[in-house]
């Protein structure tokens, strides 16, 4: 799997609190997974056959029944219709599915300390 | 060549299932989680695993609850109490075994398994309140 950076945006309430949708996060593509820590899988495809979109988790541990696999978790487990290892029989991931993992989220806007512009001067 | 590289790919953080839909296979989809956290747990004595799967199904008992009291308060209406007099009661005996005496507190597949049948049945009048 080659190596590189790529930006997500994230879709869905599933991380909440820990990420909202419209988040844009950088990725590692390629780099090993490290628990604890977020990352890109792509999930097994869903009872109907239909492949699920990649999908942002975190990478909680290793299947205590296989070390080699890893087991991913959404942070909001209350949150309508989750799909991760503990739903839909999809269980603990192999190291290939696991796509990328994230470095950090992408500030929304940097803040430029000075006078704002482009507002009315209520001075 | 820098858009290229960092080309923005859209990711997952979602349901599987459309929100805002009457659908007893909401409530299933949970109980079949709670099942196979049952079974898994059942499997191995990892006791990091096992601690994360006793808060796991807690919250999976939760949302079957709430997929049930959904259906019960805000899909169902009093013609349908009228024709199926045991409706109330089959909501009544799921929410329990989703509850302390149930999948929420136990580890117990058979108590799973009568959920999963519970389920099936307040399905079946879904099924034939739809098909009216």
């Amino acid at each position: 799997m080659p190596v590189g950076l790529g930006v997500v945006v994230v879709r869905g309430r599933s991380m909440e609190p820990t990420l909202h949708t419209g988040d844009r996060m950088l990725v590692l593509r390629g780099a090993p997974p490290r628990l604890g820590r977020l990352a890109i899988v792509r999930l097994p495809d869903d009872d109907s056959g239909n492949p699920r979109p990649l999908a942002i988790k975190r990478v909680t541990m290793r299947d205590p029944s296989d070390r080699r696999r890893y087991w991913v978790e959404s942070d909001n487990q209350s949150a309508l219709g989750v799909a991760d290892s503990w739903t839909h029989g999809i269980g603990s991931l192999a190291r290939e599915q696991i796509r990328a993992i994230v470095l950090f989220r992408i500030p929304h806007r940097v803040r430029i300390p000075g006078p704002r512009r482009g507002r009315p001067d209520l001075g | 060549m820098l858009s290229r590289i960092f080309r923005t790919t859209e990711v997952s953080a979602h349901c599987d299932l459309p929100c805002g839909v009457y659908d007893p296979a909401q409530a299933r989809i949970e109980a079949e989680s709670i099942k196979a956290i049952i079974a898994k747990v059942a499997d191995n004595d990892d006791p990091d695993f096992r601690t994360r799967a006793v808060v796991i199904k807690e919250q999976r008992s939760e949302l079957v609850k709430h997929h049930l009291w959904v259906l019960w308060t805000d899909y169902f209406k009093p013609p349908h109490f009228e024709k199926y007099p045991d409706l109330h009661t089959l909501f009544n005996q799921a929410t329990k075994l989703a509850g302390a005496s149930g999948t929420k507190g136990e580890f117990d597949a058979a108590k799973a398994d009568e959920l999963l049948a519970k389920i099936d049945e307040i399905d079946k009048i879904f099924k034939e309140t739809k098909a009216a």
